[in-house]
Order: C-alpha cells, then structure tokens, then sequence
C-alpha cells in the first residue's frame, strides 16, 4: 500500500480509484471471513464468534515461524494447518459438550474462547503490531495515476481462488453435497447416513483455515496484531449478514462493503470508518426485520 | 409469617454491608466492595434481560459508558451540579435507549445480539473520536467530586454506602418488577411468545420498558463509577467489560434476581486476585490477560454448571431441608 503522503499529488480521479483499490483490498478479506461465518452457520447454526480470531492466528502463527527461522512457504502452510487444528480442538473442547444447547449459549462460549485466543496470543507475542514480509515479490503497477501493488492483487487473486474453489467443492464433490444437505436439513441428511457430528467438525477446521488464509495475505499489507479479530470478524459478520448467508451475496456484499468504507474513509472520515459496516449491518437487520413483519400481516 | 420470612435476607444483607467498614476498615477492601456493587447493578440489569426477558442484548456496556461520559462532561466543564448532572445522564440514556431500542427489539435471537453488538461498538468508537467532548482515546479528566446538598462524597467510605445503597435499591426495583404487571407479561413471553400474544399481552411494549430500565440502572451505576473513579476512558466500556458482565449473569444464574450480584462478588475478587499473583507470571497484565482465566471461567460453567451457582444453591438447599425433615420427624418416615 502507498503511503498517505503520497496521496497529496494525485488527480481526483487517481484518488477514487487508490481508495477503491484499498476498498477492494479489504472487502476481499471481508468476503473471505465472511465465508467462514457462514460456513459454520449454515451447518450448525452456530454464530462463531472465534471467526475473527482465526485471522489473526493465521497471521500471529505466520510471523512466529518467520521469526523462528523457517522459510515462507513452510511458514504459511504449517500456520494455515495450526489454525485448522485450533478450529477443531475448540468445537471438540467448547462447542461438543454443552450440554443444554441454545443459541444464547453458544454465543457465549464462542465469544468466551475468543476472548481466550485472544489473551493467549498476547501474553505469548506481546502487544506490538507485526509485520510479515511481502509473500510475492513487491511491484507496483499504475492505472490511470492511481498505484496497485502485486501484494493487493494477490489478495483479490486468492478470494478468486478461494470463491471458485468452494463453490466446485460444494456443488461437484460429495462431500460438499452432504455438506448443503445438512445445511438444508439436518434430520433428513442424517436419516441418509451423513454423519452430522465429523461434518461440524470438518466445517469448523473449513473456517479456520480460510480465516488463516485471509489473515496471511492481508498481513503484509495491514500488518497484524493480538487485537485484529475483533474488527475483520465483525466485517466478516456483516457481509455474511448482508450477503443473506448465501455464498456469492457474502462474497458481493464483502466487497461492497470494503468499497463503502475505503470511499468513505478516504473521503469523510478515516476515524468512522469502521463504524459505517456496523451500522449498514443495523440497517440492513432492521429493514428484513420490518419486511418480514409486513409480510406476514399480509398473510 | 411468610412476609416476615421474606424480609430476613434483605435484613441480613443490609445489616452486612452496613457494619463491613467497621470489621475490615482497609480502604482496599472498601474500594473493591465499591466496584462490586457499580458492576452489581450491571450484571442484575443483564441477568433481568437475558434470563426473564430472553433479551440477548450487548449494549449494556455503553448505557455504563454513558452515563458516565455525560454526567462526567456536565461536571467537569461546571454545566450542572454533579447529581444533576446523574439525573440528566439518566435521562439522556433513557431517551437514546427508547431510540436504539424501539426499532432494534423488533429483532429476534441471534440477530438481535448482533445488532446490539454492532451499536456497542459503534460507541465504543463514538468515544473515541469525539475528542473535543470526551478527551478521546485518554479518557476525560478533571471530574470533580460528586457533591449532595452541603455533603462532598471524598473518601471510599462515602462512595462504598452511596454504591451499596443504589445497588441494593436496584436489585428491590427489580424484585418488584418482575412481580409486576411487565414482569409477568416479559417472562411469559420468554416462555411463549406466541401464547401470551394471543392472551392479550402488548410484549413489544413490555420488552421496550424493561430495556430502557435495565439501561437506567446501568446509567446511574456509571454515574456514580466516574465519580468514584474521576475518570472515563473508552476502554473501559468495550468488549472486556461486556464479557465480564455476561460471565457475572451466567454464573451467577440466570433466571434469578439476586444471582448476579453473587457474581458480581465473586468475579470482582477474583479479578483482583488474578491481577495480585499472575502480575509478577505475566509480562503484560491488562484485562485481555484476565480475560483469559474468565473465558476459560465462562465455558466451564455453561458446560458443567448450567444453571450457574444459584441452581447449585438451590439444590444445597432443597438437600438441607429433606434431610433436616427427615431428622426432626423420623416416625413419619
């Protein structure tokens, strides 16, 4: 990413185009936690509260292998796989064994183990922002006066890639067959003999590893830190919501959401930003409900 | 009789918090029995919400904030006397929730926790970036002593009666009021909706009323903490503090008044022995680190103790009162 100096002499129209290009950097990483929030909702109908976390441990496991000497590829593939494994022991240890099961106390429980990953990596790396260093080699390209660096278009590059692949995954694959079916109806998938519980689990190693994935790439270019989660969940929630859970919407909706807040940052407010995805999330909440009500009095 | 039965535990309860000072004088303990009584009135506004109204709402945080941040801003620049300045800060609170609340309680489950969520933070950034009101990210200063009538409120002693005192007077409000016309129509609503619907029940009005007292409460509750404290910074309304106040609530026990106070009790000392013994373990002791231990403390209890430590109570007591049965009246066995 350019610096904010180097904004000062650049024409209009570069700067829309810089601060879409930023927009898009960060909807990508929306869209992508999106997909882990909806991954797991739509299967268990868990809101997972630890999603945001994933993406910081994908990118605080990262720059811990780099600081222990390993090289990069090495690196991002065993903190990817690392992050997997902390999304399977936490629905084995947190999520499995509540005993009266309802919404209200999963939502604890995820925001409880968040608040644990959280804490974990602090006391384990410290409070200082990290940086990892670039994951392909650094270019810069120029359109129309505005500047993309290699490191944004590797991040549109893999939510293609991401995007294409799950959605191959869920339509031609069994396993992604078996995977919608649940999603569509529990009982029912079961009664054919797909086992609910290995699926859960699959799906909650599924969202780690893409939130791992999201984080790495967006680490060189916004660095990282313990306290990330928080907000790329948040995001994440919101353009799941928005995107009605549905795979291409929160991909959509991921995107558009990174496009309204870049333009609006760069334009309004850059403090306010990060309020704007929470109250377009209200908004959007707040309409379906009203839509809805009106619906059924019609009926 | 059985009137007479039910006063004994406000008896006791009172009767304890008044003469604590005079068995342990040590400010220490009288400062942190103060915390525990603000977050007390916090945890049993939440637990009122979650467990009778089955409200899964987030924003009880920024009610705390606010009414902290507006009486401490009417204060400090001399626009109001302080306890005008409490007085205007729950008015204000109770206006802002009706706003936030009459459209977001339209909203069920999970997707009401989420948009509540949203709002929390939204204040959280709020606070932060209207620095020319609340100092920003160093938090607002230069908040005078609380003053009533001719009486400053200086030492710990004077906060810890003033703290215990709303506490107590919020945890009989609320006793009254689930006997009361709204809280029986919120808790039948939480059974069935659709059932006390049909009977008549107006429950979005209902469910509106005890949304905007609970914020009440924790308005006047965060009046008095920035007083105590003279301070107010962003920080302490977040995330953190909406963890503790949930995990306050739940182990406490939902479903039961003064369960959240117990819970308020217990967490407020832990946290402190927490900060006593693994400050010298940890290099960096902030709330992110206690949260930790609480979050590890939050899921064990949803596991293993569901109806948290009221429901383990009740079932000591239940045991107690057989088996004392059983003694007294052998023959009728």
């Amino acid at each position: 990413m350019v610096g904010f100096w180097e904004f000062q002499h650049m024409t209009p129209l570069a700067l829309v185009i810089q601060y879409i290009i930023s927009g898009m950097t960060s909807g990508s990483i929306y869209a992508m936690v999106g997909l882990c929030w909806s991954i797991v909702f739509l299967v268990t109908g868990i809101l997972n509260f630890g999603t945001g976390e994933f993406v910081m441990l994908g990118g605080m496991f990262t720059w811990v292998l780099l600081e222990a000497g390993l090289g990069l590829a090495p690196a991002v593939l065993m903190a990817v796989f690392a992050t997997v494994l902390v999304g399977i022991i936490m629905e084995r240890l947190v999520i499995r064994p509540v005993r009266f099961p309802s919404e209200t106390t999963f939502m604890v429980i995820t925001i409880a183990s968040a608040s644990i990953l959280k804490g974990m990596i602090l006391i384990a790396c410290g409070s200082e922002t990290r940086a990892i260093e670039p994951l392909i080699p650094a270019k810069q390209f120029s359109i129309l006066g505005a500047v993309i660096t290699s490191q944004t278009l590797l991040v549109l590059g893999v939510l293609a890639v991401i995007t294409v692949g799950l959605s191959l995954f869920l339509n031609r694959t069994l396993l992604g067959k078996a995977l919608r079916a649940t999603a569509i109806n529990p009982n029912g998938a079961s009664l054919v003999g797909i086992r609910i519980r290995s699926l859960i689990v699959f799906c909650f190693g599924l969202a780690g590893g893409l939130g791992a994935v999201a984080g790495i790439v967006i680490a060189p270019i916004t660095f990282t830190g313990y306290n990330i989660g928080l907000m790329a969940g948040m995001k994440g929630l919101v353009a799941a919501i928005v995107g009605g859970w549905t795979m291409t919407g929160t991909v959509v909706a991921g995107l558009g959401l990174g496009l309204l807040e870049g333009l609006f940052g760069g334009f309004v407010s850059p403090g306010w930003k990060d309020a704007i995805a929470l109250l377009v999330m209200i908004l959007f909440l707040l309409y379906r409900a009203i839509v809805s009500s009106q619906g059924v009095k019609k009926v | 009789m059985k009137t007479f039965r039910g006063y004994i535990p406000w008896f006791i309860l009172t009767v304890a918090i008044l003469f604590l000072p005079t068995v342990v004088a040590s400010p220490y303990v009288i400062g942190i029995m103060v915390f525990v009584a603000l977050y007390g009135v916090l945890a049993i506004g939440m637990g009122l919400l979650m467990g009778h109204a089955g409200l899964f709402s987030l924003v009880h945080p920024t009610w705390f904030g606010l009414g902290a941040y507006v009486a401490g801003i009417l204060s400090s620049r001399g626009l109001t006397s302080p306890l005008l300045g409490i007085v205007a800060a729950a008015i204000f609170v109770a206006i802002i929730a009706y706003i936030i609340g009459a459209p977001v309680l339209k909203l069920r489950g999970l997707y009401l926790a989420c948009a509540t969520f949203g709002i929390l933070i939204i204040a959280q950034i709020a606070f932060v970036q209207l620095d020319d009101l609340t100092g920003g990210h160093s938090g607002l200063l230069g908040i005078p002593a609380l003053q009533i009538g001719g009486f400053k409120f200086k030492k710990d002693i004077h906060y810890y009666y003033l703290s215990w005192g709303l506490c107590i007077a919020s945890l009989l409000f609320c006793f009254n009021v689930i006997r009361s016309r709204i809280g029986r129509a919120i808790i039948s609503s939480h059974d069935s909706e659709p059932a006390s619907a049909s009977l008549g029940v107006n429950i979005p009005k209902y469910r509106l009323q005890v949304f905007i007292l609970t914020a009440v409460m924790a308005s006047l509750s965060g009046s008095v903490f920035c007083f105590y404290l003279r301070f107010a910074a962003p920080g302490i309304f977040g995330f953190d503090l909406l963890v503790e106040i949930i995990l306050m609530a739940v182990i406490g026990g939902l479903g039961t008044i003064w369960a959240p106070l117990l819970g308020s009790f217990i967490l407020t000392w832990l946290h402190e022995l927490l900060k006593a013994y693994l400050g010298q373990l940890f290099p960096v002791m902030t709330g992110e680190v206690t949260a930790v231990f609480f979050g590890v403390f939050i899921i064990l209890v949803l596991i293993f103790m569901p109806r948290g430590l009221a429901g383990w109570i009740e079932q000591l007591f239940i045991f107690c009162s057989r088996t004392y049965k059983q003694f007294r009246s052998p023959e009728s066995r």
